[in-house]
C-alpha cells in the first residue's frame, strides 16, 4: 500500500512539525497557566531572523542558527516582561492575556508583512535533498532530521520536568504558586526561564519549519493554531502529552484526506479543536482541573 | 463633507457599530470574551448573499441574516455551557475557525475561496438604493434602531442582571436566577444584531470572501470595544469611528497599497495592546477589564 505508507510518512512529517511549535507552546502554558499565541510570533520570527542572516550577511550556516536560537529566546521573554508581567501586575484574567497574546501575533505578523513583503521567501541554504522510500512512502533527509529532533525534544523535555530541579520547580509554581513561594522558589525567575526555553523551541520550530517549507509572513498564526490544536489533544499544561496529541493531530489531517477532499485538511483540525475544547478540553493525558465552571 | 471617500467611510462605521455594540453585549455586560463573534458576522452576510442571489427579496435576506446568526449565536453558547473564561473563548475561537473552513469548503454553496461576487443592492419594496448617500441613509437608520434596542435591553431590569452575571455570578444563582438562561438571551440578541450587520456589509461591498471574517476581523472588533471600554454602548460607538478613520492617515504617508492593510493591522494591535496595560477600562467605560 504505496498510499498508505505515504500518507503514514505524511503524518509523521506533518505531526513532527506541529510537535515542534506545540511543545514550547505548552512549556510556557503548564507555568503560566495562560495561552502565549505571540509564540506562531517567535516561530515566523527566528524563520525571518535566520533568512536574513544568510541572505545578508556572511555569517555561516551554523552560526546563523546559533544567533537566531538566542534571538528567540529572548524574543520570547522580552514579550513576557513587557506585555504579559505588566497585565499579570495588574491582576488582569487569563483571558485578557489571551486577548494581549492574539494581538502581539497580529502585530508581529504584519510588522514581518512590512518589513519583508508579503510574498513568499526561502532561505538559502541548500540542505542534502536526496529522499529515502521507505514501504512506498518518500521523505526527505531534512525531514526526517525533523521526525528525530521532535523525538529528542520530546525525550529530553519528558526527563526535563520529571527530574531537573528546574523542571521540578516550574511543576511546583504551576501547581501551587504560594506553597513554591513557601519553598522559596522565586515564582518570577521560574516564568523567565519557562519563557526562554519556550521560545528557544519556537526558535528550532522556526529554523526546521522555515528550511523545511518557506517563510510567509501569515505562517506563524496556522502553526500556532495547528501547536495549540496538538497541545489541546494530548493536554495543555502537559509538555510530553502535546506531542503526542501534535502526532495524533498530523495523523488524523492526513488519513482524514484519503477520505474527505484535500480542502477540508485544515477543517478536520478545526473540527477536532472544537470536539475537544467541548468534551474534553483536559486532553488525553490531562487532568480536568479549572476548565470548567462550577455549575 | 460628502464626498464618496467620506460616506463610505460613515457606512462602514454605521456597519460596525451595530457589530462592535452587539460583541459588547456578550463581552461588557455578560463577562464572555467571544471571540467567534465576527463568524456570526460572516454567518449574517452569506446567509443575506445567498438568499438575495437565489431570488428572495432583500428584506427576505436582511432579516434571515439576523435569525441565523442568532441561531448560530445559540448554539455557540449551548454546545460552550460548561466551559468557563479562557477555554470559553478559546472554544468560542474554534467555533470561528469551524465556520471559517466551511465557507471555505462547501464550495458547492460559498464558491469557497472566490467569494461571492454581485451581491445585488438593497430593494426595498421597489425602492432600490442606487446610491452610496442613499445606503448612508439607509444604515444610519438600521444602526440607530439597532443601538437604540441594545440600549433598551442593557438599561431594563434584563441588563441589570447582565451586570451581575459578569460581577457575581455565583451570587446570582444563589438569589435563585438562571444565569445560563441570562447568556442565552444574549448571545441570541448580539447574534441577531451581528447578523444584521453582516447582511448591510455583504450588500454594500457586494462581494464577501470567507478572509473577510477571520482572525485579523476577530482582533479589529475586539479592539473596537475593549478601547472604546467594555459595557460602554457610546464607547463601542466612538472607538468605530475612531479605529476607521486613524489608519486613514496613512493615506498620505508614501506606502505601497499592498501594505495598507498590515499597516491598519499593526496600528489596531499596537492601540489595542497599550488600552490593555496602561487603561484597562477604555476612553469611556467605567470598569475595568479584569
Amino acid at each position: 500500500m504505496p498510499l498508505l505508507a505515504q500518507l503514514t510518512v505524511n503524518g509523521i512529517i506533518a505531526g513532527s512539525i506541529y510537535a515542534l511549535v506545540a511543545s514550547g507552546f505548552a512549556l510556557i502554558y503548564g507555568t503560566n497557566k495562560f495561552m502565549h499565541f505571540a509564540h506562531g510570533a517567535s516561530v515566523t520570527f527566528a524563520g525571518y531572523i535566520l533568512f536574513l542572516l544568510l541572505e545578508r550577511t556572511i555569517v555561516p550556516f551554523y552560526g546563523a542558527i546559533i544567533i537566531t536560537i538566542i534571538f528567540t529566546s529572548y524574543f520570547g521573554l522580552l514579550l513576557y516582561r513587557f506585555v504579559y508581567l505588566p497585565l499579570q501586575n495588574r491582576k488582569a484574567s487569563t483571558v485578557i492575556l489571551l486577548v494581549a497574546s492574539i494581538a502581539l501575533l497580529i502585530l508581529f505578523e504584519n510588522t514581518l508583512q512590512v518589513a519583508f513583503g508579503p510574498e513568499v521567501k526561502t532561505i538559502p541554504y541548500d540542505f542534502d535533498n536526496r529522499t529515502f522510500t521507505i514501504f512506498g512512502g518518500t521523505i526527505t533527509i531534512l525531514q526526517i532530521f525533523i521526525f528525530i529532533t521532535a523525538l529528542l525534544i520530546f525525550l529530553f523535555l519528558f526527563a526535563f520536568m520529571r527530574y531537573s530541579n528546574l523542571g521540578k520547580a516550574m511543576r511546583a509554581v504551576a501547581d501551587n504558586k504560594e506553597l513554591a513561594a513557601i519553598w522559596g522558589i522565586d515564582s518570577r525567575k521560574i516564568a523567565d526561564m519557562s519563557f526562554l526555553i519556550g521560545s528557544f523551541l519556537a526558535g528550532v520550530a522556526g529554523i526546521l519549519i522555515g528550511l523545511e517549507q518557506s517563510l510567509v509572513p501569515t505562517m506563524g498564526t496556522m502553526l500556532i493554531i495547528k501547536g495549540f490544536t496538538g497541545a489541546v489533544i494530548g493536554g495543555i499544561a502537559y509538555v510530553p502529552a502535546s506531542v503526542i496529541g501534535s502526532y495524533v493531530l498530523g495523523f488524523a489531517e492526513n488519513y482524514g484526506v484519503a477520505l474527505l477532499p484535500s480542502g477540508y485538511k485544515d477543517a478536520i483540525g478545526f473540527v477536532i479543536l472544537f470536539l475537544f475544547l467541548l468534551l474534553k478540553p483536559e486532553g488525553l493525558f490531562g487532568v480536568p482541573k479549572g476548565v470548567k465552571s462550577n455549575a | 463633507m460628502l464626498n464618496p471617500y467620506f460616506i463610505n467611510i460613515i457606512i462602514l462605521v454605521g456597519i460596525y457599530s451595530i457589530l462592535a455594540v452587539s460583541l459588547n453585549l456578550v463581552l461588557g455586560f455578560t463577562g464572555l470574551i467571544n471571540l467567534g463573534h465576527v463568524a456570526l458576522f460572516g454567518v449574517g452576510a452569506y446567509t443575506s448573499a445567498l438568499l438575495t442571489k437565489a431570488g428572495a427579496p432583500f428584506i427576505v435576506g436582511f432579516f434571515s441574516a439576523g435569525l441565523t446568526a442568532a441561531l448560530f449565536g445559540f448554539i455557540i453558547i449551548f454546545a460552550t455551557k460548561k466551559l468557563k473564561g479562557d477555554y470559553f473563548a478559546l472554544a468560542s475561537l474554534g467555533f470561528a475557525f469551524v465556520i471559517g473552513s466551511l465557507m471555505l469548503n462547501l464550495q458547492w454553496l460559498t464558491r469557497g475561496p472566490l467569494g461571492i461576487v454581485g451581491i445585488e443592492r438593497p430593494n426595498i419594496f421597489g425602492f432600490v438604493l442606487n446610491t452610496p448617500v442613499e445606503y448612508l441613509i439607509f444604515v444610519i437608520i438600521i444602526a440607530s434602531i439597532s443601538i437604540f434596542a441594545m440600549r433598551r435591553v442593557v438599561n431594563s431590569p434584563f441588563g441589570r442582571l447582565l451586570h451581575a452575571v459578569r460581577n457575581d455570578e455565583i451570587g446570582l444563582r444563589v438569589l435563585g436566577k438562571n444565569t445560563f438562561l441570562i447568556k442565552i438571551k444574549t448571545m441570541i440578541v448580539a447574534g441577531f444584531f451581528a447578523g444584521l450587520a453582516g447582511s448591510l456589509f455583504a450588500h454594500y461591498i457586494r462581494f464577501i470572501e470567507p478572509s473577510s471574517f477571520f482572525l485579523s476581523e476577530i482582533i479589529f472588533v475586539l479592539s473596537i470595544v475593549i478601547i472604546g471600554g467594555i459595557a460602554s454602548i457610546s464607547g463601542s460607538v466612538v472607538a468605530t469611528a475612531l479605529l476607521l478613520f486613524i489608519p486613514e492617515i496613512l493615506r498620505f504617508l508614501p506606502l505601497q497599497s499592498n501594505l495598507l492593510g498590515a499597516m491598519r493591522q499593526i496600528i489596531y494591535s499596537i492601540l489595542l495592546l497599550v488600552i490593555l496595560v496602561f487603561r484597562p477600562r477604555g476612553l469611556l467605560g467605567r470598569i475595568d477589564l479584569e
